[in-house]
């Protein structure tokens, strides 16, 4: 304290009185000196000498004695900082050249930093999300995991478990439901069905009215409805009114309670409509509703609880329920957090994405720090001259970090530029459907994290140039300066360390290459499945029937023939079919058994994918028939025997012999809970196809005519002429034609439903190349700025090579062999690394190993061939040097 | 400790050691700086060699914590030089420190001894 504050008296006072005073005490010190020598005998002038030499440094002396009294690091920063700023501006191809690199790598960084942040890293917006808890069930003999519960099942946990201070549930997918009335047009929603507690479960209020009440979840409850920001915005004006009106919902007079936020996304992101009792799934006919797994459990563990005592409750439960209920013993619940449920899929690739960018970090640091040795270099005499009049050490390394920080902040502030848009192309990327995209933003965070970033790159980038160039051989450089070099050792010296930036840059980029081409390979294999029908020039899009309107079978059926029927009379349509499911959507499974095979209790049964289709499914989708017939028209009649068809795979299944053995053609299958009929006959068999997207294997498949399996909502495919996005209104048309209250909704492509399996290798290809291209960019800017630097240093060796005899080619050979040496260096230190990172993205590819050689050695072989034309072209220009030229 | 033949050790004296021998060094009365030096010299038998660049700014800080004071006055070679003088707060800084480098030195001695032989 009393330091500070003669400190503060001696900055009010002046130091310059400070400072001469010291001059003059120095002087008298020094007579003191030579006073003593001469009084021992030594000649004055030698006296004086030797006092001098022994004296030190004066400027130093001064330097630091001042330091004593200043607040010297706050004053040397800012000299330093205003130092740095005139030195890049009087360098400014340097500098933006750093500058662009370093913004290329911290915006990479905080874009995927801010990603991560916002899907992974912050909590949920709801009361302790930790304590929350999601409850599905395993099914390990049928290999069924995450999937539903019934709610008899559900009901038996409910009222058993102990870990839980509550206990709701949600149906397990969101439920297209048709908002009509007033006059308006119908419009299609996207409703989630939940249990009346759950936004006390979650600890949310809802930003309008009130929540469900206990008996509106009961049977035969009044309906309500809770609605989200963007409908009540857009349908309702944002009114506060609302509270209290009524909606029709799937044709059913709904009262609206409450809103509920924007950034509320349960149980599924872009809900615009919440209903209770989540077992009454419109699709369902009322009686199989408790018998459905259609339930997922959400939970709050009471605070004294944790997951793993929860788990071992339901352990307990799972076999409890299997002992009082040995027809349905196989189902184990299981327990997860929340919130890792909610990215479990993209977890894995988002990590490997950041490590990716950290990588081209690396790299673009190992650049800068390369540009900086050689500006060193080059700037050897300014700190040789500054060192002998006496400039510390510590002076010298603080300036020159004083330069990478300002650099470093410089590509931090274009980086954050850089990183704003890329966030929103990656948010925007449509084919992932991340989760929680809503609040992926760079905010205030983010920014700390690109300031944080940036200064530790700059020290990171900048210690090691700075420390090597601040220790510099005054007397060499100084007697060298007339010639223009540097002294041999530290020129060898400063270019090892640039060999070994590149070195390590080129195998970063090798690493990302490797990366990449495993990508590339990966959704080449994918593009290259075979899904079993021509996706090209399909249109497909939902419809979900309200079952008020449409209550009976026929209605049903009627109505989907008479679409059928009018949509085919469009010109230049080839064809429309009506389905169960779409490819790549939900999947419905159900129980089979084949008459005449050993009897098995339904709950044991095989179950097989669920497809209800209209007779033209397969002309329409292009999917071969492979034996027997497909449906017609005669099959829906309600009298005619019952027919089903199957797919390959199912053939084999049942009968292993397939195509030999007996035919399955004429065969009876049993599915469902039916025990007794005849069964379907089995009329056709077609080839497999890939329903759960591109990276799924073939399922076992029934497909049943309309008649057997009404759906209430079921997808409308429509094969065109040329592009099917032409045919959206008229078909709309035809929908309102039949019935003027009938929306449809997510209308896509089949090769966009397609491209959705995909989009996760898609952008993970997308970024890994692109991070991939910019390593390898730098790294060829790295070793031709090497070679070039080489070729420079090397002039007069080249001269007396050449004069000696060399030929051009020995010249070139030499250089270039020099540039191909490093590049080796790096490309097998890549590979290693490589093979130790890529496992990590075994999850990801499809059809080729995380370390498949034919990938591993041609990236390889690619590098070294552009390295190679990248150090051929400095070393051209040693083969030019003359001679004569390069040796006077 | 720093010895001008080897400068660059001279980061890596030990802070605040050479406060305390110039504080010891100005005990028997004021000196300047290059008196202090020559005595440092002295009473350790050449061992410290004080570099002008740590003696200097080791003064200020003295004159900055007031353990010592500062003033021209003419030396008995009748030249003007800037004496320093301990304060009765620098001399209960130097006795403080003391009694903690006696105790510090012991215990080095006591660590480093060489084992007793066993008999």
């Amino acid at each position: 304290m009393r330091q500070w504050w003669s400190k503060i008296g001696a900055m009010l006072t002046g130091r310059r009185g400070l400072s001469e005073e010291l001059d003059e005490e120095l002087d008298a010190h020094l007579e003191l000196e030579i006073q003593e020598l001469v009084s021992r005998g030594m000649p004055l002038e030698e006296a004086r000498e030797t006092a001098k030499r022994g004296f030190g440094n004066t400027t130093l002396i001064h330097e630091s004695a001042d330091e004593a009294w200043a607040f010297t690091l706050f004053e040397n920063s800012v000299k330093d900082l205003a130092y740095a700023a005139r030195t890049l501006r009087k360098n400014p191809g340097f500098a933006i050249a750093a500058i662009l690199t370093l913004a290329l790598g911290i915006g990479g960084n905080t874009a995927m930093f801010t990603v991560i942040r916002a899907v992974l890293l912050k909590p949920l917006e709801y009361r302790d999300p930790q304590q929350l808890v999601r409850l599905s069930v395993d099914i390990a003999r049928q290999q069924l995991q995450d999937v539903g519960f019934t709610e008899e099942r559900f009901e038996a946990v409910r009222s058993a478990a102990k870990s839980f201070s509550d206990l709701g549930a949600f149906f397990i997918s969101t439920e297209n439901m048709t908002l009509s009335g007033n006059g308006a047009e119908p419009q299609a929603l996207n409703g989630a069905r939940v249990s009346h507690d759950f936004l006390h479960i979650l600890g949310v209020q809802p930003m309008l009215g009130r929540s469900f009440l206990a008996e509106e979840d009961r049977p035969g409850g009044r309906p309500v409805a809770m609605i989200g920001e963007q409908l009540w915005k857009s349908r309702f004006n944002g009114d506060p009114q609302v509270i209290g009106r009524t909606a029709a919902l799937n044709s059913v007079p709904h009262t609206i309670i409450g809103v509920l936020p924007r950034e509320f996304q349960f149980p599924a992101p872009d809900v615009d409509v919440w209903v209770t009792r989540p077992s009454e799934f419109s699709a369902l006919p009322p009686q199989a509703w408790s018998r459905t797994p259609i339930l997922i459990g959400i939970g709050r563990l009471k605070p004294s609880v944790n997951l793993e005592q929860a788990r071992s409750e339901l352990q307990v439960l799972s076999r409890q329920y299997a002992n009082s209920h040995p027809s349905d013993a196989d189902p184990i619940m299981r327990a997860t957090v929340l919130s890792s449920h909610l990215v479990e899929k993209v977890r894995g690739m988002l990590w490997i994405l950041f490590g990716a960018v950290g990588l081209v970090l690396l790299a673009a640091c190992a650049n800068v720090a390369s540009l900086l040795l050689a500006r060193a270099t080059a700037r050897s005499s300014e700190f040789a001259v500054r060192a002998a009049l006496g400039a510390a050490r510590g002076r010298l390394v603080r300036q020159l970090l004083a330069e990478s920080l300002l650099l470093a902040f410089a590509g931090g502030m274009a980086g954050a530029l850089l990183a704003t848009w890329g966030v929103a192309a990656i948010a925007k990327f449509s084919a992932l459907n991340l989760p929680r995209a809503g609040g992926i933003r760079v905010d205030g965070m983010v920014l700390g994290f690109t300031a944080a970033l940036s200064i530790a790159t700059g020290v990171l980038f900048g210690l090691f140039p700075s420390l090597h160039a601040s220790r510099p051989d005054i007397v060499h450089v100084l007697r060298a300066h007339g010639e223009g070099r540097g002294s041999l050792k530290r020129v060898a010296l400063g270019l090892s360390t640039r060999g070994l930036l590149v070195v390590g840059q080129v195998a970063l980029s090798i690493m990302l290459l490797i990366g990449a081409a495993l990508m590339l390979r990966t959704l080449r294999h994918l593009y290259s499945v075979d899904p079993g029908f021509q996706p090209a020039h399909l249109l497909t899009m939902q419809i979900a029937l309200p079952p008020t309107r449409y209550d009976t079978g026929q209605k049903i059926i009627t109505f989907y023939q008479e679409l059928v029927r009018r949509i085919e009379t469009i010109p230049g349509v080839h064809g429309a079919t009506v389905s169960l499911t779409l490819p790549t959507g939900v999947k419905w499974a159900i129980p089979i058994q084949a008459v005449g095979q050993q009897a098995v209790p339904v709950q044991k049964r095989m179950q097989v994918r669920l497809q209800s289709v209209t007779p033209g499914y397969f002309r329409t989708l292009g999917i071969p028939l492979l034996r027997g017939r497909e449906f017609t028209a005669r099959d829906n009649l309600p009298n005619s025997p019952p027919a089903a068809m199957i797919n390959e795979s199912l053939a084999r299944r049942i009968w292993p012999a397939f195509p030999n053995g007996q035919n399955p053609i004429g065969q009876h299958l049993r599915f469902g809970l039916d025990q007794t009929s005849g069964g379907l006959e089995i009329v056709g068999i077609v080839t497999d196809v890939r329903e759960s997207g591109l990276r799924s294997s073939a399922e076992t498949e029934l497909y049943l005519p309309t008649n057997l399996y009404r759906p209430q909502r079921a997808g409308l495919v429509v094969r065109t002429d040329g592009d099917p996005q032409h045919f959206v209104n008229a078909i709309r048309r035809q929908v309102l034609s039949i019935d003027p209250d009938q929306p449809v909704s997510a209308i896509k492509t089949m090769d966009d439903l397609l491209e959705s399996s995909v989009g996760q290798q898609r952008l993970t290809l997308l970024l890994l190349g692109v991070f991939a291209g910019v390593a390898v960019l730098l790294a060829l800017v790295g070793l031709c700025g090497v070679i070039s630097y080489s070729v420079a240093q090397r002039t007069r060796e080249v001269g007396i090579r050449r004069a000696l005899g060399a030929q051009q080619s020995d010249i070139l050979r030499l250089i270039v062999g020099q540039g191909f040496g490093l590049t080796l260096a790096g490309v097998a230190i890549g590979i290693l690394g490589a093979l130790a990172l890529t496992r990590v993205m075994k999850g990801l590819l499809f059809g080729v190993t995380a370390t498949d050689p034919a990938t591993f050695v041609g990236a390889a072989a690619l590098f070294l061939m552009v390295a190679l034309a990248a150090s051929y072209l400095p070393a051209r220009r040693a083969t030019r040097i003359d001679p004569m030229a390069a040796l006077r | 400790m720093p010895t001008v033949d080897n400068p660059s050790e001279r980061l890596e004296f030990l802070q605040g050691t050479l406060e305390v021998l110039i504080l010891r060094s100005l005990r028997p009365g004021a000196n300047h700086a290059y008196g202090i030096s020559q005595f440092l010299k002295q009473q350790s038998e050449h061992e410290f060699m004080v570099d002008n660049g740590s003696l200097y700014p080791a003064l200020q800080r003295l004159l900055q914590r007031g353990w010592v004071t500062a003033g021209w006055k003419t030396s008995p070679n009748a030249r003007r030089a800037k004496y320093y003088r301990l304060t009765p707060a620098g001399r209960k800084q130097l006795v403080a420190a003391t009694s903690k480098w006696q105790r510090f030195v012991e215990a080095m001695g006591r660590v480093l001894a060489p084992e007793t032989p066993e008999a």
